[in-house]
């Protein structure tokens, strides 16, 4: 026997396997019995065999690092988070009204500005905004979709309950990685598949696709649908070549395309120009047309966002959508749940105060040794402060910057985010934090969720840091479904104690 | 097929070639020199010529020693034809062509990429450095041979087709070029003759067509003979005149473009008709210069025409 499970130290944080060390939750039992029959030769073997499979199949993501883009094989654990079904079907509820509410929303702040003006919203958080784009104002995309794509951002706290951190809805990437970790774990861990109820992920690009072509602007049976990427060097650019490869749609860069006199999109091929009918861009709104954006962009393409306006071309997601992607608009996510839908949120945001609330602020500047403060506009991890780890400095330079720009600043409580056994490189295994990234398509007449996500992994010991640009890896995400695997010996009740 | 996917694939063809022609240039260099008399310096210092990156070697190493020749042309990432940057450049393309391309050829490259920066300090040790060179070439081969099995013969791999071809063409052409020039003179020296006559040799060797010149010219291996082998055989694969038919089988199935059409029967045309026996040295060298020059416009010839498309 290899892991002790005994011995897994697990107590100080919720654990999303173990209720106690040798205690396995429910839908995570037969996995830790199976792990418990391997051999420490084994399980190294299987960790290896892991390691190989993402080098051979290629498995990577660009870091710029000392002045060169290095490619770095993608950091995996090989042990799976583990979610029963009962659970997901309630996460996968919420998301779908989280995002129905954020285009209502997105739609609304573009045209009638109702929520403003009903005051459930702050008109001069508006004002301020870096990410609304006067350019649309006015627009009425096909189906009323803006944001067809969110990938949010899902952490469990100490007492298990599961909270919504943040919402990307500009170009979330990391999807690919999902499906590509569960075809690691069926070369590596076959056996496991056998004898539990796994629900399969490899419909993403499918559903992505039929997405696209609901998007068209042209009735046709095969609309002509490209991936846009900012091309090799881009972190995400294995995943821009994998979609576009999976889905068998071309995958172009901005020098590839024309926006002609008709307003119409087109893509140089050997045959000469061919009209694009949808763009799946992962390239920043303001990079993607030098026309009316940042005219020094090599990235994109002249004339893009005309096209999209004059109703000839299709983009997902549309320009502007991240007027919602914004950690102090994320505040109010919960009214505008209830603004539009006239529902509770059915998944809770993590309690925040905005900077540029007076009461807030004063709070927010007497407690920043204990609270986690983020700019409203950075992802990947940049640009916060983490409380009860920053030196005095740290937290000195923090209380100016807010004080000078409170619009940009709000605070949360520090989470302390569930952990789950990752295998180590002697073959122990100890808890790391981790947190869960669905993803969700949004076609207008219908929501997908992928089921579970992506789980990111802090690798380092106490990191609560899962950016694979700072070192976080990943874990197959299983929802498993305990009812078809036939009733597990203990009591069911301690496992959901922790879900809403 | 975007234009720009197509000059992927065209410049994949050629990078992946490319590495393997290298590494059998200095596998075959490396023999000959085992074989020379004592006292005679040829060196490694044409293996630089031969790629056409004497300046560049020059900027970085003030002598041809065989470490550091040795060292440019498989290792170094300065030198943009090196076998490990020919890899890095044909699997950064395939990163970008990724859909087009069947993925076991990707696995087959990621292999042999990490085989050549994982393990490229020992080509150092002359004992370890025939394996290694052996590894690089079955892996092009591999990798090549996997992606002719399983690549549908669509649009996207004539042009592939088209940059192999025109790659070993022009590596071909160069082999000649640097070693009919920095070959000894045997004339004056009776003692040197069995060394004029192994390096001809070893132009057949270092393209692998030792075996199939014997069988096909039947006659031993001399000037002339190897010459025309090697220019003008239809049916040895790397001799530039099957090069060029390989390249006008794929036009049928491009988009038609008579300035391609052009180009290419005129260097066909060039080495056709080229008088082998006649050629005394400097002949020689110029004919391979308009060969050169004439791959040189067919190139320029495939971009103008697929490669870069203005809008309408």
């Amino acid at each position: 026997m290899a892991i002790d499970w005994q011995q897994y130290r697990c107590e100080n944080f919720y654990d999303e396997l173990f209720g106690g060390p040798g205690r396995p939750r429910p839908a995570a039992r037969r996995l830790a019995e199976y792990l418990d029959d391997l051999s420490n030769a084994e399980l190294a073997e299987r960790r290896l065999a892991a390691e190989l499979a993402i080098k051979v199949m290629g498995i990577s993501f660009t870091v710029y690092s000392e002045g060169k883009n290095v490619d770095r094989a993608w950091p995996f654990d090989v042990i799976p988070r583990v979610i029963a079904r009962s659970e997901w079907e309630k996460t996968e509820a919420g998301l779908k009204q989280r995002v129905a509410a954020l285009n209502l929303f997105i739609q609304d702040i573009y045209n009638h500005q109702k929520i403003v003006k009903d005051k459930v919203f702050p008109a001069e958080l508006l004002r301020e905004s870096v990410n609304f784009r006067t350019q649309c104002v006015g627009m009425k995309p096909k189906n009323d979709v803006w944001a067809h794509i969110c990938g949010s951002d899902l952490v469990r706290d100490r007492d298990g309950t599961l909270y919504v951190l943040e919402d990307n809805l500009r170009v979330p990437s990391g999807v690919s990685y999902m499906v590509e970790n569960r075809l690691v774990m069926k070369r590596v861990f076959p056996e496991l598949f056998d004898n539990t109820t796994i629900l399969p992920v490899d419909d993403y690009p499918a559903q992505l696709y039929d997405m696209l072509v609901a998007m068209s602007p042209r009735p046709l049976d095969q609309p002509n649908i490209v991936l846009l990427t900012p091309g090799i060097y881009n972190s995400a650019y294995f995943e821009h070549a994998w979609l576009a490869q999976q889905m068998g749609i071309e995958l172009v860069e901005g020098s590839d395309l024309f926006v002609a006199d008709d307003d119409c999109t087109y893509m140089r091929t050997i045959y000469g120009p061919k009209r694009v009918d949808v763009i799946y861009r992962r390239i920043d709104d303001l990079f993607l047309d030098p026309e009316v954006f940042r005219e020094d962009s090599v990235l994109g393409c002249k004339g893009l966002l005309r096209s999209w306006l004059k109703g000839r071309l299709g983009l997902a997601n549309a320009p502007g959508a991240g007027v919602a992607d914004d950690k102090v608009v994320y505040a109010f996510v919960p009214k505008m749940i209830k603004y539009y839908l006239g529902e509770d949120a059915i998944l809770p945001n993590v309690p925040s105060w905005l900077c540029m609330d007076d009461k807030d602020r004063n709070h927010v500047l007497a407690n920043l040794d204990k609270l986690v403060v983020k700019p409203a506009n950075e992802s990947g991890g940049y640009g916060m402060l983490i409380g009860p780890r920053a030196g005095p400095d740290e937290i000195e330079r923090f209380r100016g910057l807010i004080q000078a720009n409170p619009r940009n600043y709000m605070a949360q409580p520090t989470l302390s985010l569930s952990t789950a056994p990752t295998l180590m490189n002697d073959e122990t295994v100890e808890p790391r934090h981790l947190d869960l990234r669905p993803f969700i398509l949004s076609r207008g007449d219908s929501t997908y969720v992928t089921t579970g996500g992506l789980t990111r992994v802090a690798m380092t010991r106490g990191s609560l840091v899962v950016n694979s640009s700072q070192g976080g890896g990943a874990k197959d995400t299983w929802v498993v479904d305990i009812e078809a695997d036939g009733p597990p010996a203990q009591s069911q009740s301690q496992s959901m104690a922790g879900a809403r | 097929m975007l234009s720009r996917v197509a000059d992927d694939l065209y410049w994949f063809g050629r990078y992946l070639q490319r590495a393997e022609n290298t590494a059998r240039l200095i596998n075959v260099n490396a023999n000959l020199l085992l074989d020379l008399p004592k006292g005679m310096t040829m060196g490694w210092e044409p293996l630089v010529q031969i790629v056409g990156a004497d300046q560049a070697y020059r900027e970085h190493y003030e002598d041809s020693t065989e470490a550091n020749v040795l060292r440019f042309l498989m290792l170094d990432e300065r030198n943009g034809s090196s076998i490990l940057s020919s890899l890095q450049q044909a699997r950064e393309i395939l990163r970008t062509v990724r859909d087009s391309i069947p993925r076991e050829v990707w696995e087959k490259l990621n292999d042999l990429h990490y085989f050549v920066q994982g393990r490229g300090e020992m080509v150092m040790s002359r004992t370890r450095r025939q394996e290694f060179l052996q590894r690089v070439i079955d892996g092009a081969v591999l990798v090549y041979g996997t992606l002719t099995t399983n690549m549908s013969r669509d649009v996207g791999f004539q042009f592939l087709k088209v940059g192999t071809n025109v790659e070993q063409a022009d590596m071909t052409t160069r082999i000649l070029d640097v070693r009919s020039t920095s070959l000894i003179d045997a004339s004056g020296r009776q003692d040197l003759a069995p060394f004029y006559n192994i390096q001809w040799m070893s132009v057949l060797r270092s393209l692998t067509a030792y075996q199939m010149y014997r069988r096909h010219v039947r006659a031993r291996v001399n000037r002339t003979g190897v010459l025309r082998f090697l220019l003008q055989n239809r049916e040895f694969p790397r001799s530039v005149m099957f090069c060029l038919g390989a390249v006008g089988a794929c036009l049928p199935q491009l988009p038609q473009n008579r300035n391609v059409e052009r180009t290419l029967w005129r260097v066909r045309a060039l080495v056709q008709d080229a008088n082998i026996d006649r050629l005394v040295e400097r002949g020689l060298s110029e004919l391979i210069d308009e060969i050169q020059i004439g791959l040189g416009e067919m190139h320029a010839a495939f971009a103008q025409a697929f490669f870069r498309v203005e809008p309408a």
